[in-house]
């Protein structure tokens, strides 16, 4: 049975990966903003289906269709925050949250009312091929989610550290009152940054339908495993949400397969919990400290 | 007792000794039938919508033929979202307000098993798509399955991949409901009974995206058949990683899934030639022989909204389809005034009828409501083409 061990790392890693991007995604929302966005999961799965429409209902080379669906996703996540969320931003958390909540079930909806019936399966833009590494399998997919989460992670990486936006972005994070007394446009940022959250959930979509089905609901589970993710790697810890992605997909992976496959739905609720209670930060967030 | 009391007495009395007639049936009036047609219009489960529409497709060609003893079908749609509690405001609002005869389609097991009481505690009929056996068995007044339920679908899975020779070794993968059972049971039961042994249980549950461990586990528990008590997408998440870790085995999905839906979720079909089977309902292939005319039927009959987005109409239009024909054929033989109670006799007698789609011939008796019993398997033969199979190995002609 361990000779499966380096297969299921493996596979895990590939699948944390997209976990990874997911949280990514919610984390760049949160550390902009610090609202959690509990409808990220249906703008994962309507980035996936504005590619199938504009690759197969438009007939538009894949490239093409994803570059319009992130864009398309961009607007509607820039929208979401102006028209929707800043009008109510003065009020309490809860209410911003539920507000995304409500948008993630309208979109579905929205999916639901076109392509409830039917699920959708997507061709990939490239041959499915299998490689073979002694005995662990490794299929193009694995190959392509990890690559583009790791190009991914770099350019934010690069992003947040090195240039101006990402002064800008860590400084508006740290303090909203701080960042408006220096000249910056608070809300307009909050927007970008809804607008790029959503834009790398399309982006996950994509990936996500590459090795699965359409449904509209899609972005449930979705939700769940980048939430786990986020919080596992620490809220608002890019690095984190990436090592807690990838730490949740092999757990799955090696809790399935060694104990029960039962565990593997619950994965997503059971290590956040564990580590919680030992590590309230998360693994790789920093303890906060208020002073009064 | 005062006048009053003995005068309303009186009438009531009066009431009751008149025979049933057509003006006395809910949902039976001199010109028209009206039905009840209860699915998940929204919600994740819409997947299954197909199972209302094949039916309401026949209903306006028997209309469009004029009807049924001068009775024409008049349809209320009620959505359920395949969820128990809107199901039974559903059915309420179906029998209490809008007063239909009886309750057709309704694919989902939970919600059928949940409106059952109030079905047969007012004395509406039912004949439903969903799967879960405990509906019609034991038979109860009124309910009736014309289509294959769990323990056939079951049976006809684990039989089909018992048939092959040297088979014996069989594993599971199912999600955790009581749906995924209904289907895997009655398979573990035959397996068993047939000398057979379930080497693993695994569990894929709704909304999963990889299915690693499952694969890997059938795979290190040498099945040489696997039993995919799954969902269409779960479905092709399992098959996907078959192939991803070249597990040898053959698998038999259960009718939550399309088998033409699937097929489409693999542009390179091969490793699913003689491996991937389902259950399959029909005398025919889908659009083919004597299921031409249901075909046009649906094409001429649905609209744009109730058709597939692309493609023909696919496995569940035509699996619905078979309550409207019973339901249409119980009208006939109970007369031009039809009743609820002679409706449900007529329905009692139907015997080795044949309903032009499916693979069995109907045969109800009083103690009898599921009037099917024989399944068909469909796969895809060593040449790659949709092929029917009596048993494995035993390919139905194909007819045009």
């Amino acid at each position: 049975m361990l000779t499966l061990l380096p297969q299921l790392v493996v596979s895990g890693t590939s699948t944390g990966m997209l976990y990874a991007l997911i949280a990514l995604s919610m984390t760049v929302v949160y550390r902009a903003t610090t609202v959690v966005n509990f409808g990220h999961g249906d703008m994962v799965a309507a980035g996936a289906y504005a590619v199938f429409v504009f690759s197969l209902g438009f007939g538009l080379p894949f490239l093409i269709a994803m570059l319009l669906a992130i864009a398309v996703l961009f607007v509607a996540g820039f929208a979401t925050q102006h028209f929707l969320l800043q009008p109510i931003v003065a009020g309490p958390h809860l209410s911003l949250a539920m507000m995304a909540l409500a948008v993630g079930y309208t979109l579905r909806g929205m999916l639901r009312l076109e392509w409830g019936n039917e699920t959708m399966n997507p061709s990939r833009p490239y041959p499915q091929d299998v490689y073979m590494f002694g005995t662990v399998v490794v299929t193009t997919d694995d190959v392509v989610i990890c690559g583009f989460v790791l190009v991914l992670l770099a350019a934010l990486f690069v992003l947040l550290q090195v240039t101006p936006l990402g002064k800008v972005i860590q400084a508006t994070f740290q303090s909203q009152r701080g960042a408006a007394l220096v000249g910056i446009n608070v809300p307009l940022f909050h927007a970008l940054m809804w607008g790029g959250g959503a834009a790398l959930g399309a982006l996950g979509g994509v990936m996500l339908s590459m090795i699965t089905p359409l449904t509209p609901d899609l972005g449930q589970w979705t939700l769940v495993q980048g939430f786990a993710a986020m919080t596992l790697g620490g809220f608002g810890s890019l690095g984190g949400a990436v090592a807690g992605g990838i730490l949740l997909g092999i757990t799955e992976k090696l809790l399935g397969f060694y104990v029960n496959t039962v565990f593997i739905e619950i994965t997503g609720y059971l290590v956040p919990i564990i580590v919680l209670m030992l590590r309230p930060q998360g693994l790789f967030g920093r303890r906060m400290t208020v002073r009064v | 007792m005062d006048i009053r009391q003995a005068i309303f007495a009186a009438i009531a009395m009066a009431g009751l000794a008149i025979p049933a007639s057509a003006d006395s049936t809910q949902g039976i009036s001199d010109t028209t039938i009206t039905i009840g047609n209860m699915g998940p219009f929204s919600g994740p489960q819409s997947t299954f919508t197909p199972l209302n529409y094949g039916p309401e497709a026949y209903l306006r060609y028997i209309n469009d033929q004029g009807g049924v003893n001068g009775h024409k079908f008049k349809t209320v749609f009620a959505d359920d979202s395949c969820n128990e509690a809107k199901g039974i405001a559903a059915a309420k609002k179906l029998i209490y307000e809008d007063k239909v005869f009886m309750i057709m389609a309704n694919p989902c097991s939970g919600v059928a098993m949940a409106i059952k009481p109030m079905l047969v505690q007012e004395g509406v009929p039912w004949i439903g798509a969903s799967a879960n056996p405990k509906i019609s068995r034991p038979a109860s007044p009124g309910i009736f399955h014309s289509t294959y339920t769990g323990i056939e679908s079951g049976r006809a899975m684990a039989a089909f991949a018992m048939g092959k020779p040297g088979t014996t070794k069989v594993a599971l993968a199912m999600h955790s409901d009581d749906w995924a059972h209904g289907y895997c049971d009655p398979a573990v039961d035959y397996v068993k009974s047939h000398g057979g042994e379930i080497v693993a249980t695994t569990a894929l549950e709704h909304g999963a995206t990889d299915g690693t461990a499952q694969a890997l586990q059938i795979k290190t528990s040498g099945a040489q058949a696997v039993m995919g008590c799954l969902y269409q997408p779960e479905l092709v998440v399992l098959l996907r990683e078959l192939q991803k870790y070249q597990v040898d085995t053959i698998v038999l999905g259960a009718l939550g899934a399309d088998f033409n839906q699937v097929l489409g979720a693999f542009p390179n079909r091969d490793y699913l030639k003689q491996r991937f089977f389902q259950p399959y309902q029909f005398k025919a292939k889908l659009g083919t022989g004597p299921l031409k005319k249901f075909h046009d039927i649906f094409v001429k009959y649905l609209t744009k909204d109730e058709l597939p987005k692309a493609g023909e109409p696919t496995n569940f239009y035509y699996f619905g389809v078979p309550a409207a024909i019973v339901t249409v054929e119980a009208f006939r033989r109970a007369g031009p005034n039809p009743t609820r109670e002679g409706w449900e006799k007529a329905m009692e007698s139907l015997k080795d009828f044949d309903t032009g789609v499916l693979a069995d011939n109907e045969t109800f008796g009083p103690d009898k409501h599921v009037g099917v019993e024989k399944m068909y398997a469909v796969g895809l033969n060593t040449q790659g083409q949709e092929t029917v199979y009596k048993a494995w190995g035993d390919a139905l002609p194909d007819t045009e």
